[in-house]
């Protein structure tokens, strides 16, 4: 494209920019400037407080535990489906007999609609007629087995499980698209250098997919902060408040008790947390990139 | 629906009551029955207003219960709410404060529509600051203790003897063993938890709100209450904090739970299974008598709505003696419209309206839903073993500092 | 390719048989609870096949309702792609080649937009519809999709098209074509696996999303599948069986499109996302 194209640009951008525009950024000022207001469903006549709303909210305890649910349920999530991803790709890389029809079963739990996985979940880790207790009380591992869902220390990481395997296959797929395009000369290379296996993924492999890693990370991170429909299906944000993350609170708020102003600025909070959280990605990227741009 | 339309349309036309200008059509929603069939009944109801009412044409929409409130509450933000809609007598407060609907006294009044007709308890949940918001549609009470036959009379107890609250007790311990469950107690976010919460106070004469609706959980009447349901937690399938009614259900269903608390609207479900039950009215100290927490549904009239008069001409439809029976599944609230729909479709009619007639329902205060929330914290606060004072107390808090 | 020992591979074998059964599992159980008659009580511990199999929960999950549902997915899903793509396509082409500082500030905007959480926006956006006169149309939920897809997929398009080498565009100008025709006969077609693997992605997406055909259809014949679910959770529980059923009939059609694409998505995902 030259200077001279630049109607082309204008034109080829407008319709996606005016999308997101008008259904996206404008409805998002609306709510950042209900924030300012204290609205309710019972109180039509908004009255203009300034930052009343956010000074209150940010006051209780609630919010601060809901800060640390979001952080830990995103990260958590982020993490293991990254690890397990990156394993799972490594393994489905191996050349394996049936290794065709793994790597498109592997791909089923993320295809699968988000609200079906979430009830499937609740109801394997039911504590009564749940497969997995049946599962660990028929192996003698417990006799009673665990309330995975109803106990504050179990309910949060039992959520991030279920989230990691239905989010999982998606990091598998990208990782193993990026194994793939792992220089195999450089790797004979380091073999008859008699570089091990572990060698060969620290030195090799692993610098190579460092970008995909981090596209992998950034996307997976904002899909999973702003991931609704599996906690909200498994607890509802319970037991406490022990898995209540912002969408989740959100949507309490706003649907559930009729306070909009509240769930606006738990939006704009939202927002910031994430800003924030990836902000620090790419910090840690820059900070930690190797001299050597490319491998 | 399209074509049942048609056909009331068409019979409005050949009877020549109306010209076509004159006819309007008005919007109904209505909370999605899940009793299978009723849909049906309830279509043919909707055919035979319309032939009564020639002018009018009822659109209706029916919803399914756990979206209908984010529907109507999108609706009515976004000037879109039907003509007329069943509320749940919980919402009744926040949708009058709103001005989302009208006040009907005036029209009440002219078609001499009045309290008599309905059980006192739903007449209640319509009132708010001294008016009429809305006509009872249906009721239930969320106290009845559904019974497995079997378990009981293998452990040789009288179910009579749950009645008191330390018959249940000891009923519960000794049928809890082996698997099996005495009582089945949940506490997750839902209203079910709310109303049986609501159910033990009420029954040892405590309350939620005082007459300046300030919390009453505090009260030794409500703390004991709580005292008592906390100490019936060994005896009920673990993992309480994230259970549900329904949850609850598919275990009585299997065998491995003697007792639950449940609507009358069990019943059905019941019917279909091979289980031979039975149920007793509630639980209360020895002495007292058992109350429980009202549930139900109002017929309501929307503000925005351009045809209020065709809107109240179907709520006096659909709350009629000989039409209120079919279009519910909960029980109709008009009181002669329910004692032979309870007669026809119920087991222990008698025992259904005695516990209808004295039951009390929830708070009728425009916050209720944050009041809600806050007593399911309460509930999952003393079954995870926080001392009830304490929880009584940090729930008053929390109510009170709603503002 | 590397030679493994026989050892190494068993175990590989293993541990690949291991996150075959993770992975499946969960589907299994949802088939065995789909196949269970309603009058057969829950088991405890779990049975992991109903004693007396039926597709009795199929037969009523697959009412007349469920059609129309069905259709009402297909139509808006398969628009939703199109329109998804086309415009990411677009866009990504731009921001790939036009070398202008307020594009990428464009461009990060719009990917930024990715952040909103949806139940933070959804009453203004409901107004609007409302205020257009789009409730219960497939053009609301259209629009909608479309704007919640583009941020990712002009992300994934970026990603492949900064892949394609401009010199061919180049030499295509040189030998005088414009840029439209350029873009289009140069460019589109060497897009092929980036275009297929964001019709994938963005379908996947579309096909379960929730929260806005809750809030912009309310009448039957407007529902989608994933809201359609909702007619088997009732205010006092959960039909199990066919709300298994139906989640089985509500997936199978994705991942079928899934398996028959999986190659073209793999290896558009490939030419697209690596090498940063």
């Amino acid at each position: 494209m030259t200077k001279n194209d630049r109607w082309l640009v204008w034109l080829f951008l407008a319709p996606a920019v005016v999308l997101v525009a008008v259904l996206m950024y404008y409805p998002m000022l609306g709510t950042v400037i209900e924030s300012f207001y204290s609205t309710s469903f019972i109180n039509p006549d908004p009255k203009f407080v300034g930052l009343e709303v956010y000074r209150r909210i940010f006051s209780q305890q609630e919010f601060g535990q809901i800060v640390v649910n979001s952080l830990l349920w995103t990260m958590g999530v982020v993490l293991l489906q990254n690890v397990l991803g990156f394993f799972s790709a490594l393994l489905l890389n191996q050349h394996l007999p049936g290794q065709g029809l793994m790597r498109a079963l592997v791909l089923l739990p993320w295809v699968l609609p988000g609200v079906v996985a979430a009830i499937i979940w609740r109801f394997m880790y039911d504590p009564q007629l749940g497969l997995i207790n049946s599962f660990l009380i028929s192996l003698g591992v417990s006799d009673t087995g665990m309330a995975w869902l109803a106990d504050t220390d179990t309910a949060m990481l039992s959520a991030i499980v279920a989230a990691v395997w239905k989010g999982f296959p998606f990091s598998t797929v990208v990782f193993l698209a990026a194994l793939q395009n792992v220089d195999e000369e450089q790797v004979e290379a380091a073999i008859i250098d008699g570089a091990g296996p572990l060698r060969r993924l620290v030195d090799i492999v692993l610098p190579s997919i460092r970008e995909v890693a981090m596209i992998n990370l950034v996307l997976t991170t904002i899909l999973t902060f702003n991931y609704f429909d599996m906690i909200w299906v498994l607890t509802r944000g319970g037991p406490q408040n022990a898995t209540h993350i912002f969408p989740t609170k959100i949507y309490d708020l706003g649907f559930g008790q009729f306070r909009f102003g509240d769930a606006a600025v738990y939006g704009v909070f939202s927002i910031l947390v994430l800003v924030l959280l990836i902000a620090l990605y790419f910090a840690i990227q820059r900070s930690s990139r190797p001299r050597v741009a490319r491998a | 629906m399209k074509r049942t339309l048609l056909a009331a349309t068409a019979i409005g036309f050949s009877t020549g009551a109306a010209l076509a200008q004159d006819q309007v059509t008005i919007r109904f929603w209505d909370n999605q029955q899940t009793e299978s069939g009723l849909s049906e009944y309830q279509r043919a109801a909707v055919e035979r207003f319309e032939a009564e009412n020639p002018d009018i044409n009822v659109e209706v929409t029916t919803i399914p219960y756990p979206e209908y409130q984010q529907r109507l509450l999108t609706a009515v933000q976004g000037g879109n709410a039907p003509d007329v809609s069943s509320l749940d007598q919980i919402w009744m407060g926040a949708f009058a404060e709103a001005g989302a609907v009208v006040p009907l006294d005036e029209m009440a009044a002219e078609a001499n529509v009045s309290a008599d007709a309905f059980f006192p308890g739903a007449w209640e949940s319509a009132i708010y600051k001294d008016q009429l918001w809305g006509i009872p549609f249906n009721v239930d009470v969320w106290f009845f203790s559904f019974y497995n036959k079997a378990l009981f009379e293998e452990a040789g107890i009288d179910p009579q003897s749950t009645v008191t609250w330390e018959g249940l007790r000891a009923a519960a311990e000794e049928l809890t063993g082996d698997g099996r469950y005495g009582i089945g107690l949940f506490a997750h976010r839902g209203e079910d938890t709310v109303v049986v919460l609501n159910s033990f106070i009420f029954s040892n004469g405590g309350r939620v709100l005082n007459e300046e609706g300030s919390c009453a959980l505090t009260e030794p009447q409500a703390v004991e209450a709580l005292e008592y349901l906390a100490s019936l937690a060994p005896y009920a399938p673990q993992g309480i904090l994230n259970a549900s009614s329904g949850s609850m259900r598919e275990l009585f269903l299997n065998g491995s739970l003697a007792m639950e608390f449940w609507p009358a609207l069990e019943q059905p479900t019941l019917k279909n299974s091979d289980l031979d039950w039975d149920f007793v009215v509630g639980h209360a100290p020895e002495g007292k008598t058992p109350v429980g927490a009202y549930g139900g549904w109002n017929l309501a009239i929307y503000e925005s709505s351009p045809n209020k008069e065709a809107a109240w001409r179907f709520i006096q439809f659909m709350t009629r003696e000989d039409v209120n029976g079919d279009v519910v599944d909960l029980i109709p609230a008009n009181v002669a419209a329910a004692e032979s729909f309870l007669e026809e479709n119920r087991v222990g009619p008698d025992r259904i309206m005695e516990h209808l007639n004295n039951a009390k329902p929830r708070p009728l205060s425009p916050r209720y839903l944050e009041i809600s929330d806050i007593q399911v914290t309460l509930a999952q606060d003393i079954y995870s073993g926080m001392d009830a004072a304490e929880a009584a107390e940090k729930a008053c808090g929390a109510i009170d500092g709603l503002n | 390719m590397r030679r493994q020992t026989p050892r190494t591979r068993f175990a590989l074998m293993g541990l690949q048989t291991g996150l075959a059964v993770i992975v499946l599992l969960p589907f299994f159980w949802m088939i065995s609870v789909s196949l269970k008659p309603a009058s057969e009580p829950f088991a405890i511990p779990a049975r992991l096949w109903p004693e007396d199999p039926t597709l009795a929960n199929y037969i009523s999950a697959f009412r007349p309702e469920f059609q129309v549902y069905f259709l009402n997915s297909v139509v808006v899903s398969l628009s939703t792609v199109a329109i998804t793509v086309t415009l990411a396509l677009l866009a990504a082409y731009v921001f790939t080649r036009a070398q202008m500082r307020i594009v990428g500030i464009i461009m990060l905007l719009v990917i930024l937009a990715q952040m909103f959480p949806a139940s933070a926006i959804i009453i203004p956006i409901y107004r609007m519809m409302r205020a257009a006169d789009l409730l219960n149309t497939y053009a609301s939920l259209i629009l909608a999709y479309v704007t919640i897809t583009l941020p990712v997929a002009i992300w994934m398009m970026r990603g492949f098209l900064a892949r394609l080498p401009v010199t061919l565009e180049e030499a295509a100008a040189m030998d005088g074509a414009g840029p439209l025709r350029a873009f289009f006969e140069i460019v589109l077609p060497l897009c092929r696996p980036g275009i297929v693997a964001t019709a994938v992605f963005v379908l996947i997406v579309t096909w379960q999303e929730f929260l806005f055909a809750l809030s912009f259809t309310s009448t039957r014949d407007m529902r989608t599948l994933p809201v359609g679910m909702n007619d088997f959770i009732g205010q006092y529980g959960i039909r199990y069986g066919e709300l298994m059923a139906s989640s089985v009939l509500i997936s199978l059609p994705v991942i079928a499109v899934f398996l028959f694409l999986q190659r073209q998505f793999v290896a558009g995902l490939t030419a697209g996302a690596v090498k940063g």
